[in-house]
């Protein structure tokens, strides 16, 4: 059966989502804009649409060997070091989350082990406790034991952030395949390795997928952890907050730097998109 | 191929015995069937002989060497599910060459044995699907072929056709039945459908509550039922049980007096024990025909509802307080109201104790070849 509506209800039902697409879409077009115009032209009133758009910003932003001199005053900026910093230190914890998390996630969903439920709720713990009450007395330990400013402490610490969710995310897709399926290759003659490679990863690689986005977002995002526990290997969040320059503020360069951030997961996004729906049901619908 | 020996087996989830002290005996080239009502603990010893569930006590013997601790993989047993659970991530000639590659045969082995397996299940056209592209009684042939392909010992079959419709179901017993005639060898197959049993074993094994009730050949379960639940339990429509008791025992047999009228002499193993006691007397609905003078059973039934069922007509009724179904004694259509005159012999009657257990009969019944 279809719902029958009324031109006028559709009209107005359209224009509630155009409104809405309009408010979540604006600030990104603004930034997108800023970083394509003059310094000038910024802080111009009434704003601009129509101008004469420039790469400028973007030169600044990464050619470190001019010390981003610019027209209006000097700004100092290496981009693209926290650029690669982000891009390690992510896929790192992607890396290491999917090696430890899918294991642990596929115990939780299939072997009867004392306290399992406990033991679940407790990985999911991390992720109630605001990352910044870890990380001062963090800060105190890494710089004992030399983690500090370092890809492996960063990756180390990013999966208070990522493992947790891979755990519970890969747990809830090793549900859904039927267990009906494991014993029968067990049936077939496979041993629990041969299972999970022949049988359960591949069942598992749609999930997987969308998870591994899910999760690459969420380190990418992080801010607290890489203020505090590194300078050198400092993430991009960080530099964007370096921008924040006393004296002259630089909007068109942040603008710029924030549109390189952005630009990574949007691409992640787009091209993993059907994945990521469904890492984000979280499995709910099978 | 191969016997399989169960001693002592149990089964327990803590404190709950899900299996007691199993010992059963299933001979090479043997079609076995473990039937029984649903929670008895029939796919759970299915599961266990597999290599699926943990043996909590006893002993299992495969091709007289002790497995208990042996891997489900390394059993060598091919299983058919009541889901199928076909590789969904495979097309079905990956599925039936599954478990070749699991067991490291040579690439032409497998090509020639995934063709044979395809052809006596006649799914060759299908080799290049996926699963989800299948209908369910193709996917219950994909099943069987992944679990033959190795030419296991043993065959596992667990409530393979409850999936099925009904027409379909019909199609794929004879398959079975013909597959096991065809190679030979030994098959275990659970259902709770007694009509499966009857029709496919060589042996039925009657599980109830985590125990095994009666192990025989179908003919043996129908005729000579050890309790009551199993007389009820094999037969469609069910055995008609009728109160009463015990007024004497002789050589030929007890006199018993039924709750609703008549007398009978019945002839089973006399029990002078039992004089005076309070006994069931069984009789299944085919045992009933017209009134003669030499049947000694008689029952006046209140019709209630009449099934023709084109080759045999069945009457509902009460005969006295007890609910009653019977064979119409003619094709043509019964009255469908009103009273009806039926009769027995006592030789087709079983009789059961206060706790089920049946008093053994002297006489083969008129119909056991």
């Amino acid at each position: 059966m279809r719902l029958n509506r009324s031109g006028s209800t559709n009209i107005a039902l359209n224009l509630l989502v155009g409104i809405c697409a309009l408010t979540l879409a604006f600030p990104l077009i603004w930034i997108l804009l800023m970083s394509l115009k003059q310094q000038g032209e910024v802080m111009a009133w009434p704003p601009k649409f129509i101008f004469s758009p420039t790469l400028e910003n973007f030169r600044v932003l990464f050619d470190a060997a001019q010390a981003g001199a610019t027209s209006y005053g000097t700004i100092k900026v290496d981009f693209l070091t926290p650029v690669t910093n982000s891009v390690a230190i992510a896929l790192g914890s992607v890396f290491v989350s999917m090696l430890l998390g899918v294991p642990a996630g596929y115990v939780l969903a299939r072997r009867d082990i004392p306290m399992k439920e406990d033991i679940a709720f407790f990985i999911l713990g991390f992720r109630f406790a605001p990352a910044l009450l870890v990380v001062i007395p963090l800060f105190n330990v890494f710089q004992t034991i030399g983690l500090y400013d370092t890809y492996l402490g960063m990756i180390w610490v990013y999966q208070v952030v990522t493992l947790p969710m891979i755990v519970w995310l890969s747990r809830s897709y090793i549900e859904d395949i039927p267990k009906d399926i494991e014993e029968a290759a067990a049936m077939d003659g496979a041993k629990p390795v041969r299972v999970i490679l022949h049988i359960v990863l591949p069942l598992l690689k749609p999930g997987l997928i969308g998870a591994s986005l899910l999760i690459f977002l969420l380190a990418w995002h992080n801010f607290a952890l890489g203020l505090i526990l590194s300078s050198t290997k400092a993430p991009v969040t960080v530099a964007l907050l370096k921008l924040l320059n006393p004296g002259v503020q630089f909007y068109p360069v942040m603008a710029a730097g924030l549109v390189v951030t952005m630009i990574i997961p949007v691409i992640l996004i787009v091209m993993g998109q059907r994945h990521l729906e469904r890492g984000l049901t979280f499995g709910a619908v099978k | 191929m191969a016997n399989v020996r169960l001693e002592g087996l149990n089964k327990a989830y803590g404190t709950i015995q899900i299996l007691r002290n199993i010992d059963l005996t299933i001979d090479h080239g043997e079609f076995v069937v473990f039937v029984g009502p649903s929670g008895s603990g029939k796919s759970t010893l299915l599961r266990m002989i597999g290599g699926l569930e943990p043996i909590s006590g006893g002993r299992l013997f495969i091709d007289n060497e002790l497995v208990n601790d042996v891997d489900a993989a390394d059993r060598n047993l091919g299983m058919v599910f009541q889901s199928y659970a076909l590789y969904p991530h495979m097309t079905v000639r990956e599925n039936l060459a599954f478990p070749l590659r699991m067991a490291k045969a040579t690439k032409a082995e497998i090509g020639k044995r995934v063709a044979e397996a395809a052809s006596l299940l006649q799914i060759d056209h299908l080799l290049d699907r996926k699963p989800r592209q299948l209908s369910g009684g193709q996917r219950q042939r994909v099943a069987i072929g992944r679990a033959i392909v190795r030419e296991p010992k043993v065959f596992l079959f667990d409530e393979p056709l409850s999936n099925l419709d009904t027409e379909l179901r019909v199609q794929m017993r004879v398959q079975i039945a013909k597959l096991h005639e065809q190679l030979g060898n030994t098959m275990i197959y659970v259902t709770h459908d007694q009509v499966e049993a009857m029709t496919m074993a060589d042996k039925i094994v009657v599980l109830k509550d985590g125990n095994i009730e009666q192990v025989g050949s179908p003919h043996e379960l129908y005729h000579y039922p050890a309790s009551r639940f199993v007389a009820g339990f094999i037969g469609s429509p069910k055995m008609n049980f009728l109160g009463g008791h015990i007024e004497a025992a002789h050589e030929t047999g007890v006199e018993v007096r039924l709750d609703a009228g008549s007398t009978v002499s019945v002839p089973v193993r006399p029990d002078q024990l039992l004089v005076g006691k309070p006994i069931t007397l069984g009789i299944r609905p085919d045992d009933f025909s017209q009134p003669a003078e030499d049947k000694e059973i008689a029952l006046e039934l209140d019709v209630d509802f009449v099934e023709h069922l084109g080759s045999v007509t069945y009457i509902y009724g009460n005969a006295g307080k007890e609910a009653v179904v019977a064979k119409a004694p003619r094709l043509e259509p019964a009255k469908r109201s009103g009273k009806v005159r039926l009769a027995a012999s006592p030789a087709d009657c079983h009789l059961f104790t206060a706790n089920g257990k049946a008093l053994q009969r002297l006489h083969a019944p008129a119909n056991w070849s």
